[in-house]
């Protein structure tokens, strides 16, 4: 569905923003929008600001994280940074630390 | 989409501020701006915008294109593209329809016709 992939061996750093979903398997560093899904694989590493629709994260994460939806940290996440989101979800054998703001 | 190849493709709604760098393909069909420096091949497709120093293995430009250009193996700007900027390669293609404004600096021996004209410079 989404045909946007950065690969396992690339490097982006800088600002990324999209208008379509995201797939992450290599490494972002600075700010990352997306308006759409966004996945972040095993492997990958985002050192980034992330603000996107429904966020899966099953890698590296040091940032806050920002969902106009929800956030599902998967087993084998790890995420240092806050999450706001409408839902979120943490699943046995992710690792968290920050806080949480499902703003009610 | 295999999965072993690695290969990056940043879709046409997708803007890029910032450096990429990497070991892999990359194809951009959206907007960059910042340097790339991959160990694999760089494709612009058409319709895609960058302003960027290209230093990759081979390089195909199908978009528009500012910016220099260093690649170890075949630069070619098709009949979409257009390049502004300077290209370094060991082999160059620019096809019919292709606008291309720049210098051109690629590896290759003269033919000896050539070699012997007594038109040398300085």
């Amino acid at each position: 569905m989404t045909s946007t992939v950065i690969g396992a061996g690339i490097t982006i750093e800088g600002e990324v923003s999209a208008d379509e979903g995201i797939v992450v398997q290599g490494t972002i560093r600075g700010k990352l929008q997306v308006r759409d899904g966004l996945a972040i694989e095993a492997g990958a590493v985002v050192e980034a600001d992330v603000d996107a629709g429904p966020i899966r994260v099953a890698g590296q994460v040091t940032g806050n994280l920002t969902s106009s939806d929800r956030v599902d940290l998967e087993n084998g996440a790890r995420v240092v940074g806050n999450v706001k989101a409408t839902r979120i979800t943490i699943a046995d054998g992710a690792q968290f630390k920050g806080n949480v703001d499902m703003d009610v | 989409m295999a999965n072993g190849s690695s290969e990056t493709v940043l879709g046409k709604n997708v803007r890029i501020r910032g450096r990429i760098s990497g070991d892999g393909d990359l194809v951009v069909q959206g907007s960059l701006e910042g340097d790339v420096t991959l160990r694999g091949d760089f494709t612009l497709d058409e319709g895609a915008e960058a302003t960027s120093t290209i230093t990759a293995r081979g390089v195909v430009v199908a978009g528009a294109l500012e910016g220099a250009i260093v690649a170890d193996a075949e630069v070619t700007v098709t009949s979409s593209g257009r390049f502004r900027g300077d290209v370094r390669a060991a082999q160059v293609t620019i096809e019919d329809g292709a606008v291309f404004a720049g210098r051109l600096d690629a590896e290759f021996d003269l033919p000896p016709e050539l070699m012997s004209e007594p038109g040398k410079r300085r």
